[in-house]
């Protein structure tokens, strides 16, 4: 399963003044399962059924200082949309990192740059 | 099935066995299965066992078992057939969802510990700690709050932390952080209480905040409850 999964995807704009609050997109196609199935239906238990699978963090550095975490669990999408806001501080690379419950680990980055 | 019926079975097949000699070297072997979709699925893995192989399918539990997966309990003529095809066989059937049934041999963690880089935003992001405040456990350790108590966490807390407090219970599974082996309050003392009591309130990650459900005498009996968990003596 995991080799099919893609690295994440990241948007932010082109040139950014500097200190504008700028918006980060970041996207991630990974599944989501509990892993739980409900065998007995009169007694509407859940049992494990197979393994679970789902994105459990994603973290956020800036200049490779990390500036916000994200923690999720298996309620998560398989297709997750993340929108948040930074300072533009400094010319450096935005680095996304997800990590799922199997400890498997993505990442992407992009650069901020100025608008002169 | 119901447990009734697995035992009339048991019965027949143990006196057809003396009446023939067909089944000599009877054993019964607990097979842990991942797969369990849908009512469909035991049915489908009966199905396929049964048909493929000289095998009688005694029943399934899906609660309470030692690690949450559900077993499969299988009956055979050793003579005849092997554990080991009857795990080729579970590992070659598919529930009719399409989902593959694998033999559960312990080796897909359900939690992988944390990576270092997790850890380490988790310093970054501690939460402050919290004010537990200093409470008195007003429910004597009787056994009547014994039986309550025991009652509350059958229905409410086995689900995530298992029967015997082992932290396997057959939901605790998909989760951000695992629930607690709570054995390991087995026998404490009084200044364990406040804690307790106030983690059982107010919840945190999955564990659910009980304060919205039950009542306080409810949660202080849980909390004498939990305190007689016993940790597994091997
Ligand atoms: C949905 C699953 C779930 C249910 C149901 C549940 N718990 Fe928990 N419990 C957890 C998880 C997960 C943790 C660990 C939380 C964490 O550390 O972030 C936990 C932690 C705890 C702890 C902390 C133990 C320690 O060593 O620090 C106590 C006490 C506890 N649970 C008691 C209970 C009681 C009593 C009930 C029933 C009323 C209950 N739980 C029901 C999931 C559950």
């Amino acid at each position: 399963m995991a080799e099919k999964i893609k690295p994440p995807r990241m948007k932010l704009k082109r040139r950014i003044k500097q200190n504008e609050i700028f918006k980060v997109k970041v996207r991630f196609d990974h599944p989501s399962f509990t892993g739980l199935g409900m065998v007995d239906e009169n007694e509407e238990l859940f049992n494990r059924a197979i393994p679970s699978t789902f994105i459990r963090n994603m973290l956020v550095y800036y200049d490779d200082e990390l500036v916000s975490r994200f923690r999720t669990s298996s309620a998560i999408a398989d297709n997750p949309l993340f929108t948040f806001k930074l300072k533009a501080v400094k010319e450096a690379p935005v680095k996304i990192v997800f990590i799922d419950d199997q400890g498997e680990r993505w990442e992407t980055s992009k650069d901020v740059k100025f608008r002169t | 099935m119901s447990k009734n019926r697995i035992t009339i079975v048991a019965v027949l097949v143990a006196s057809l066995a003396a009446a023939t000699g067909a089944y000599a070297a009877k054993v019964v072997e607990e097979i842990q299965i991942e797969g369990m979709v849908s009512p469909a699925s035991p049915k489908a893995l009966t199905a396929a066992l049964e048909e493929k192989l000289a095998v009688k399918v005694l029943g399934y539990e899906f609660y309470g078992t030692e690690n949450g997966w559900p077993i499969l309990k299988v009956e055979f003529d050793s003579g005849a057939v092997s554990k080991d095809q009857i795990e080729k066989v579970i590992d070659s059937t598919k529930d009719p969802s399409g989902t593959s049934f694998r033999v559960h041999r312990g080796q897909v963690k359900i939690h992988l510990p944390l990576l270092e880089e997790e850890t380490k935003a988790d310093g970054v992001f501690a939460a402050e700690s919290p004010d537990i405040g200093q409470l008195t456990n007003p429910i004597p350790a009787s056994a009547d709050s014994h039986t309550r108590g025991q009652e509350l966490y059958v229905k409410f807390c086995s689900k995530c932390h298992g029967m015997n407090g082992n932290g396997a219970g057959p939901s605790a599974h998909g989760f951000s952080t695992d629930p607690r082996q709570l054995w390991s309050w087995y026998q404490a003392d009084k200044s364990a209480d406040p804690y307790l009591f106030w983690f059982i309130t107010n919840g945190r990650s999955d564990m659910p905040p009980w304060g919205v459900i039950l009542s306080e005498n409810q949660r202080w009996d849980l909390v004498n409850y939990i305190k007689t968990l016993a940790p597994p003596t091997n």
